[in-house]
């Protein structure tokens, strides 16, 4: 098992360093610099003593090697729009929203979702059947900031029980919160959903009814246990869908999280702000990769033992 | 006394050899969500294709400036937007943006993928250890992001959209050839080819891509709505479709700042994208479900 993870964790640091050369290289490459921009035009002397100041007058190679020298170090440097911080300040001001919003909506969102994909499962072809259909289809399809500007029309425009937009007070975060575990809600009322029927009518269910096992035991211990798998499999996705659709989110609710540095700090050329976003990122994915790979070596010894990557 | 004549012969059911396409279309018929989503998307096509004939008034030109903001009427059916341009018109002509770049998104997936899926599935190995690095750096990198960084590299606009999306888009294809072109290649027929003295280039084009059409399929039409709902979030966040030419997702945007007193600049745009997206999606996995009736229900 520690061999696995630690397997893991090398092909991890393997992908994490691949993809930041790949986003150095391509920040880079957008034609264009910091100071180039009309709002704050600087003389061309000027700009010079600030590119020089700033280290972007080195080959890029030199370049990437301080800049990751300073990541190892957890320095990701300042950000060029505000130089009397650094990014790791101006950061941390901005998780905390996100972090609660996006994480009470997973955590509303796919508790719920199960409970609808069992319930679904369990009354095939009810109304319940029919509604996590509905509701995992419309979740999974329509992109994000539709389902914010369908939410602020019908709650806040015309029945104005919410408040639109705005952080702060717990009001405003009810609308935010339910356009966040939209995803999770569909992906696992349709995951668990068909999970369950792949089981429910197994032997072992069967032979567990005929040892006189009460139902909510076999449904709760056996078959959730056993549908387990494809559940860990879209946590990933889930994941990722839910991290990329905080930057519409928040820019729909207007709530000052990281979504917005997103935009902006590739618009304005920001290129330690934007590498600190994007390596950030992709550490939180590859994080929830070993994760998922762990619960599966969890709950298939078969993963563990056969070696099997996958 | 009765003739012979009334006593009718029980005819014998005649035999008739169907085709696996004619099963497939009638279990794509049976299933009255795709039917719906394959009627509206035909119908989104046909308005997009015919959109001079719909309305007559110009998607860019600003003529109604009068009546800029004005509520949906009879005369503009959808409003007219700040700037003085019918709605309807620009809601049109942005299904027309939104369709040209989900087919051509999809079909340069469709020629990314399908090469890639077959070579990996083929020869396995070590060619197939690349290409499933490759996608999995493409799995770790989220499309959004990628796409944003490609955007602002390129300077947006209509092409590099579709090619952003295509870049992300190849992978399910990829994927589900893949799949499939494994399945086939321990077949007795691509052995008898094999012994044939048959190149592994010509049995991957004349047995083993024919023989994935179906899955090709299901990844054309499924990586369209991928490609819509791209290009809307990127014109959304401004680095997609530049300004004068009409975008549903460039349109929300704009919306989103007229949304309690302009109501209408928010909700149809909003509305044109999930049908639009909804159509696709139900049509995509209905045609999935007809030709691969094992993958049901996934």
């Amino acid at each position: 098992m520690i061999l696995f993870i630690i397997k893991r964790l090398i092909s991890i640091a393997a992908t994490f360093f691949a993809v930041s050369i790949i986003i150095f290289l391509m920040m880079h490459a957008v034609p264009g610099g910091p100071f180039d921009g009309n709002d704050m035009p600087v003389s061309a002397a000027v700009r010079e003593q600030l590119m020089a100041k700033l280290g972007l007058d080195q080959p890029l190679w030199v370049q990437y090697l301080n800049y990751m020298g300073g990541v190892l170090r957890l320095d990701f440097g300042v950000p060029y729009q505000s130089p009397g911080e650094s990014v790791l300040s101006l950061l941390a001001n901005a998780w905390p929203p996100s972090l609660i919003l996006g994480g009470l909506g997973v955590l509303i969102g796919a508790p719920l979702g199960i409970l609808l994909g069992m319930a679904a499962a369990l009354n095939r072809n009810s109304w319940i059947d029919y509604l996590a259909s509905a509701v995992a289809t419309l979740g999974l399809t329509i992109p994000v900031f539709v389902t914010s500007m369908l939410l602020i029309l019908v709650f806040a425009v015309w029945l104005n029980w919410l408040p639109a937009s705005g952080w702060g007070k717990p009001e405003r975060w009810i609308l935010p919160i339910v356009a966040y575990a939209a995803i999770p809600l569909a992906t696992y009322a349709r995951y668990t959903r068909s999970a369950f029927l792949d089981n429910i009518n197994k032997p072992f269910v069967t032979t567990l009814r005929a040892k006189g096992l009460s139902e909510r035991r076999i449904i709760f211990q056996h078959v959730l246990k056993n549908s387990a798998i494809p559940m860990v499999t879209v946590f990933l996705p889930m994941f990722i869908g839910t991290a990329t659709g905080s930057i519409f989110v928040e820019s729909m609710f207007r709530v000052p999280g990281l979504g917005s540095y997103f935009v902006s700090s590739i618009q304005n050329r920001d290129y330690p702000l934007e590498m600190a976003l994007v390596l950030m990122v992709t550490v939180a994915i590859c994080l929830a990769y070993l994760i998922s790979d762990i619960v599966y070596a969890l709950i298939n010894p078969r993963i563990r033992f056969g070696g099997n990557k996958q | 006394m009765t003739t012979e004549t009334d006593v009718a012969l029980a005819v014998p059911p005649a035999y008739v050899q169907r085709s696996p396409a004619y099963f497939a279309l009638r279990r794509f018929l049976a299933n009255r969500a795709a039917v719906g989503g394959g009627i509206v998307l035909l119908i989104l096509i046909l308005a997009a294709i015919f959109a001079p004939l719909l309305s007559k008034s110009d998607p860019t030109a600003q003529a109604f400036l009068k009546d800029s903001l004005a509520f949906p009427s009879a005369e503009h059916w959808f409003g007219v937007d700040d700037l003085g341009r019918d709605f309807f018109t620009r809601i049109l002509y942005g299904a027309r943006v939104s369709l040209t770049i989900g087919f051509a998104a999809a079909a340069f997936s469709v020629l990314i993928g399908v090469p890639l899926g077959a070579l990996a599935g083929y020869f396995g190995g070590k060619t197939d250890w690349f290409i499933m690095r490759l996608i999995e750096l493409f799995s770790v990198v989220p499309p959004l992001l990628g796409a944003m960084l490609l955007g602002a590299l390129t300077g947006g606009g209509f092409v590099t959209i579709i090619a952003v999306a295509a870049l992300f888009g190849w992978v399910g294809v990829c994927l589900l050839v893949r799949a499939q072109v494994s399945a086939f290649r321990e077949k007795e027929f691509v052995r008898a080819a094999q012994a044939l003295g048959a190149s592994p280039w010509y049995i991957i084009r004349r047995h083993l891509i024919p023989n994935s059409v179906s899955p090709i399929i299901v990844g054309f039409v499924l990586s369209i709505p991928l490609a819509m709902m791209l290009e809307a979030g990127l014109s959304f966040l401004g680095i997609g479709v530049p300004p004068p030419t009409p975008s549903w997702g460039q349109m929300i945007n704009v919306g989103m700042n007229f949304v309690f007193f302009y109501w209408h600049m928010a909700l149809f745009p909003t509305a044109a994208l999930a049908i639009t997206v909804l159509a696709t999606t139900l049509f995509g996995d209905g045609l999935r479900d007809a030709l691969d009736p094992t993958q049901k229900g996934r």
